[in-house]
């Protein structure tokens, strides 16, 4: 039989034409996507394929705790500190330490820095090109774009009709010389691409300007972290010691210089978010008010741990509150807790891995993951040249999460959808302030529910949170100037530095709100070294391929029922993969306990 | 010892000036590098105040450095030696390994060490089990401290610098990376100090215990008997193929220095 | 260095008139018009921006996301102008089949003349299939595109050495570029990531003199990691003056003393992390309080704790470095030779009491 209906509500028919997308470019890692689409061009199925990994816990093992930030935050570059920091969080967790509350706000500043930054260049650099066409900006008429800029962006100093020219005859340059470069092999004739030539050439001018300004933005990193990519961090508190009047403070790894550096650098982000990436998303989703699928589980089944907390280790003060909503019903929002053996658990009936009972799934203190690469009875092709995977083996690199077994979605858009759910007011106001720009470009009447639940609901929950994230480090950052104003200078706890001061046997959990959703390590610590550790990372959350039950993920819920304007040319698929910003690194690293074997496993 | 007995000690001169001189340089030269090694790598509480008013770090691997070049200089003139000097003098560097007698001599070394054999035997040099101690670490042992630690001092000169060019780049590619040559340098540091405590105890227990002198010849060059049974010249045998060629090149070269107290009192 | 555009066509045996309906057929499939044909044809008269495919092996995008961050060229000016960035799976609009096609017809056009830049590794565990690039193992892609390609750049440490996903005990059989490519030139970028300005200024060098830059043994360019971080360290002289930061967030540390005893590896790591700085010369690790842990040398993962100075040897237990080592073994000679001396002593004495 072709159709079938998932226990999540999802009708799945593999009968039409199968289309295969691998790689799929833009994004963090390696990704493979197959989908079925029907005689209507369609999607009816999905299957989504993590096609990377790096077996990043195993390597983990037996090493020092205080080492591991380094180790886990080459899982990813892109969102380069998340994976750090979750680890620093871990193993202060297990060890009981406390960090001082300037090392509490300058890990925020940096946490929500990476936000920004990672926000920005996915929509301009991996995200845009889904939406414009850089083609058709060289026909657009810079005085027009000059006009469309101030009206959609009054603010934005970079808006005169000789700015567009310029950068338009840069385009129209690089066009002409035949070598197209990354725009090569795209497909800019595609009927799907919706918006007008002046909108497609500000679009353009700021894929420019967004990538002059990222690299201003992660300065933030280099001053409390040294560098970026790949900041440094510390298990106790921050690296960066703070010295404002005494001897040697020249020299310091913070003073007022560094510190004015930093706001500076806030400032900057404020601006651009405020000036050019929210305007632009609201515009730009105008022009597209008719493609309004790719929701998925969109804003009705989503996921957070809850993040940003204006006391440190007081969950009620999170800016962004955590929990779970399913079936849409944002009237009941579940307490979520990571330490839960029966809430969050990871399945591999449809994962490279195996367990000794596939049925059941596994808390990620009690993670197993022994590889399994092979390929369902089903698959086209041989087992090194896929053709076409089979769905329903294993097919995917990547573990299928679920809380208490349900699918759920996580990112901005989730984080969104608990904060409006549960009233954070900051949300509500901007969430609200946007739709009605939406609304009135587009001359629509969307409510907040059916705007959210779709693929720009998820590109523009996005913006808003790198918004919400620059705004909230003004704050941080006036309330560290403050405390050192008060005489607190400190930066670290070293009272358990000392391995010697540990517990024989610890375990923690650190948890994160990563760009791409929310974030968790588990560590067990045995005689002062790494006894076992797992990250359940966003991605795996929603690049989650089937479960035991038959649910599938969040990628390919969001596909499900897309109409594509032509089958062979995947836009529309990019365009709603993109909008969830798959990190592949991240979500297929995962390993387990008795990992060390791996080097040796057969693989059938 | 036993006083009533009265007996000639016949004496050979064993050490020439050059090697004695080498020995005590290179002793002192060993305990620097030693103890500036050690604070190199782990070094001293924090001094207080402005970094100009200090240079402890300096003055630390400054000594360590001089020391490892007069090191590295009398490591070069003792090879020399090996041919210049008396047969003695080549004993270190070419062990006969390759002969029966020379194991034969280990392990009655390692015996007499054990409490097992009663007397020792007489040598005129190095007794065998001394030979390859000393072969191992004051031969290949220093060649290797010489080795990586001007790859590492070549590093701080910076390339194009000879030590850089005749050091650093191979050694450091050999081994991987700078930090692997720091690693195996600092290791075979323990183990110079492990064959220095040893060398010291029983060179002082040997003095006390055996047949013949010990501390002394190392500052007169005179080897003392306290009997008179014929005391083995292991340099003499020459089993190896190598130490037949270099020994009768040698002995060509030099047409016999070796001299005996007679022959020198004549 | 490269042959324009229509002289490789020419030397294909396609005609001029081949030539210009092919320019005209790229401008329709740009969906632009007729009057865009012959400018594209003047363009690929003259001589062509060097191509580059940038591959992704197993990787975690830092050397990309590095890149991106060069302030000096922009990284924007090195795609536009400097370069044809025809291939990187990053920042490429095509997906797929139109993707992959892209490397078949680059092969076909600029055989032997494109610069291949491998950002991360590939793995020959799992049947090579822990990194699958278009249902096929990632090496093969690879082996594919260096056979025909004028010289390969390892970006970063994955491509260089190996990195974090071939640190001990490598469950994917991570291996370094060099160590699959040996009949190409290889130019090694390290650093997890390497500095932005020093990837840039690598492509600038090999574009604006048109040769490879100097390498030095182990194929790094001189002109960037011919010192060590500890060389040119602006924290040098406390170094020197034996003033060192004991503990996070101390006194010294405050002062910007040096992080030697906290474990910092600028001593053994050739990088220009304190010339250069990061970020457009915002700052680097040391500048930030945080030791160097390393990341441009190879096999950095491996030797022990950031925070401690001597390597672990893990062949003496996990908590081993050389001075537990030699420590151990110099205790235990001097106890044998205490213990030696004590029986010697009695072994005499009972002679002596014999002998009389």
């Amino acid at each position: 039989m072709s159709v079938t209906t998932t226990p999540n509500g999802y009708q799945l028919d593999t009968s039409g034409k199968r289309v295969v997308i691998d790689p799929v470019t833009r994004i963090e890692g390696h990704m493979r996507c197959e989908v079925n689409i029907d005689e209507n061009n369609v999607i009816r199925n999905a299957v989504s394929s993590g096609t990377i990994w790096r077996g990043l816990e195993v390597i983990l093992k037996g090493r020092d705790p205080r080492d591991a930030w380094a180790f886990v935050e080459r899982i990813c570059g892109v969102c380069t500190g998340c994976h750090a920091l979750t680890s620093v969080r871990a193993v202060e967790d297990a060890l009981g330490i406390r960090i001082p509350p300037n090392a509490h706000l300058i890990r925020e500043m940096m946490a929500k820095t990476l936000q920004v930054h990672d926000h920005v260049v996915h929509f301009y650099h991996l995200h845009a090109l889904d939406w414009v066409n850089p083609v058709t900006a060289i026909k657009a008429d810079p005085k027009a774009t000059s006009a469309l800029q101030q009206m959609v962006s009054p603010a934005h100093p970079l808006s005169s009709p000789g700015y567009f020219r310029d950068i338009q005859t840069r385009i129209r340059r690089f066009i002409e010389s035949g070598q197209l470069g990354p725009f090569k092999n795209g497909y800019w004739d595609n009927p799907a691409y919706k918006l007008s030539p002046e909108a497609d050439l500000m679009a353009v001018a700021h894929y420019l300007e967004a990538l002059d300004m990222q690299k201003e933005f992660v300065k933030l990193h280099a001053v409390f972290g040294g560098k970026n990519p790949h900041p440094n961090y510390l298990v106790g508190g921050v690296p960066c010691a703070i010295n404002m009047d005494g001897d040697g403070s020249a020299g310091a790894p913070l003073n007022m210089e560094r510190l004015q550096f930093v706001k500076s650098r806030i400032d900057e982000m404020v601006a651009f978010n405020r000036n050019v990436y929210v305007p632009d998303v609201i515009a730009i989703a105008s022009f597209y008010k008719k493609q309004l699928w790719g929701g998925g589980f969109g804003a009705l089944n989503v996921m957070d741990y809850g993040a940003y907390p204006k006391v440190n280790y007081d969950k009620s003060t999170n800016q962004v509150p955590g929990g779970v909503i399913l079936d849409g019903n944002w009237d009941e929002v579940y307490p979520i807790d990571p330490r839960d053996p029966e809430q969050v658990q990871e399945f591999v009936t449809h994962s490279w891995y195996t367990y000794p009972d596939e049925s059941k799934g596994l808390h990620p203190w009690d993670g197993i993951t022994d590889p399994d690469y092979k390929l369902g009875p089903k698959a086209k092709g041989t087992s090194t040249n896929i053709e076409e995977l089979d769905e329903s083996a294993k097919y995917s690199w990547i573990k299928a999460p679920r809380w208490r077994g349900h699918a759920v979605e996580v990112g901005p858009l989730s984080r969104y959808t608990l904060a409006y759910a549960q009233g954070v007011e900051y949300v509500q106001e901007q969430t609200n302030r946007a739709l009605a720009a939406f609304n009135q470009l587009a001359g629509t009447e969307l409510d907040v529910k059916t705007a959210l639940n779709t693929t720009i609901g998820r590109t523009l929950a996005r913006a808003l949170e790198s918004e919400y994230c620059a705004d909230m480090m003004v704050d941080d950052w006036n309330q560290l100037m403050s405390n050192i104003k008060n005489g607190d200078s400190t930066t670290a706890n070293m009272e358990k530095w000392d391995p010697e001061t540990w517990p024989k046997e610890a375990k923690g959990v650190g948890i994160t709100a990563a760009p791409r959703g929310g974030l968790g390590h588990w560590i067990r610590i045995k005689d002062g070294r790494i006894e076992n550790y797992q990250c359940v990372v966003p991605s795996t959350w929603n690049g989650s391929p089937r479960d035991p039950e038959g649910n599938i993920g969040a990628f390919e819920a969001s596909l499900i029922n897309t109409p594509v304007e032509r089958p062979d040319e995947p836009v529309e698929i990019l365009r709603s993969l993109h909008s969830f910003d798959p990190c592949l690194a991240c979500s297929t690293h995962v390993m387990s306990e008795d990992g060390v074997e791996l080097a040796n496993v057969k693989v059938r | 010892m036993s006083q009533s007995k009265m007996h000639s000690e016949p004496a050979v001169y064993v050490y020439e000036a050059p090697v004695r001189i080498w020995h005590w340089i290179n002793a002192l030269a060993i305990t620097v590098l030693c103890v500036t090694g050690y604070f190199i790598g782990v070094p001293l509480p924090t001094m207080p105040g402005e970094a100009n008013d200090h240079f402890l770090m300096g003055y630390i691997r400054f000594a360590h450095f001089a020391s490892g070049y007069i090191l590295a200089v009398g490591f070069l003139f003792r090879l020399y030696w090996v041919f210049a000097g008396n047969h003695h003098a080549r004993q270190l560097f070419l062990p006969p390994f390759f002969t029966r007698e020379f194991w034969k001599g280990v392990l009655h070394e390692l015996r007499w060490y054990a409490f097992i054999e009663k007397e020792p035997h007489k040598y005129v040099g190095h007794n065998p089990l001394a030979v390859m101690a000393m072969h191992i670490v004051m031969v290949w042992g220093l060649l290797f401290m010489i080795i990586t630690g001007f790859a590492l001092y070549g590093e701080g000169i910076g390339m194009g610098s000879w030590q850089y060019e005749w050091f650093s780049g191979w050694v450091i590619e050999l081994f991987g990376q700078s930090q692997d040559v720091h690693t195996w340098h600092r290791l075979c540091t323990w183990l110079v100090i492990c064959f220095v405590i040893m060398h010291v105890y029983l060179a002082i227990r040997e003095d006390i215990v055996s047949r013949q002198s010990m501390i002394s010849t190392m500052i007169s060059g005179w080897r003392m008997f306290r009997d008179d049974s014929k005391a083995k010249d292991d340099a003499d045998h020459g089993g190896s193929i190598m130490t037949t060629f270099v020994g009768s090149l040698m002995s060509s070269f030099r047409s016999g220095r070796s001299r005996t107290k007679a022959d020198d009192i004549r | 260095m490269t042959e324009t555009f229509y002289e490789v066509m020419r030397r294909q045996g396609i005609t001029r008139r081949s030539f210009l309906k092919y320019c005209s057929l790229t401008a329709a499939a740009l969906g632009l018009g007729p009057s865009f044909a012959p400018k594209i044809a003047h363009a690929m008269e003259t001589k062509p921006r060097i191509p580059v495919l940038w591959l992704h092996g197993m990787e975690c995008t830092c050397c990309s996301e590095s890149f991106i961050r060069s302030a000096h060229p922009l990284a924007k000016d090195v795609i536009l102008s400097m370069v044809s960035l025809d291939y990187d799976d990053t920042l490429m609009a095509a997906a797929g089949h139109q993707a992959e096609a892209i490397i078949t017809e680059t092969i076909e056009k600029y055989d032997g003349n494109y610069i291949l830049a491998v950002e991360g590794n590939p793995s020959y565990n799992q049947e090579g299939m822990s990194c699958i690039i278009a249902g096929k193992p990632f090496h093969e892609q690879l082996t594919h595109v260096a056979k025909h390609c004028k010289i390969i750049i390892s970006w970063g440490s994955c491509a260089s050495y190996g990195c974090v996903q071939a640190a001990s005990p490598n469950p994917t059989g991570a291996t370094p570029v060099h160590k699959v490519i040996h009949d190409k030139p290889i130019i090694k970028v390290p650093g997890c990531p390497p500095i932005a300005e020093v990837m840039t200024a690598v492509i600038a060098y090999m574009v604006t003199f048109e040769r490879l830059p100097e390498l030095d043994r182990q194929g790094r360019p001189k002109m960037f990691y011919s010192q060590r971080i500890h060389d040119k360290c602006y924290r040098r002289p406390h170094f020197d003056a034996g003033q060192f930061v004991e503990s996070w967030d101390d006194e010294a540390a405050r002062k910007g003393y040096c992080l030697y005893k906290v474990g910092c590896k600028g001593p053994t790591t050739y990088n220009a992390c304190s010339t250069i700085r990061w970020n457009e010369g915002t700052s680097f690790p040391i500048q930030a309080g945080h030791g160097c842990i390393g990341c441009s040398e190879d096999g950095f993962w491996d030797k022990g704790s950031w925070y401690a100075r001597l390597t672990d040897i893990k062949q003496f237990g996990i908590e081993s470095n050389a001075d537990k080592v030699g420590g151990t073994a110099a205790a235990v000679v001097g106890a044998a030779t205490a213990a030696h001396m004590a029986a010697t002593a009695i072994n005499r004495a009972s002679k002596k009491e014999n002998s009389v």
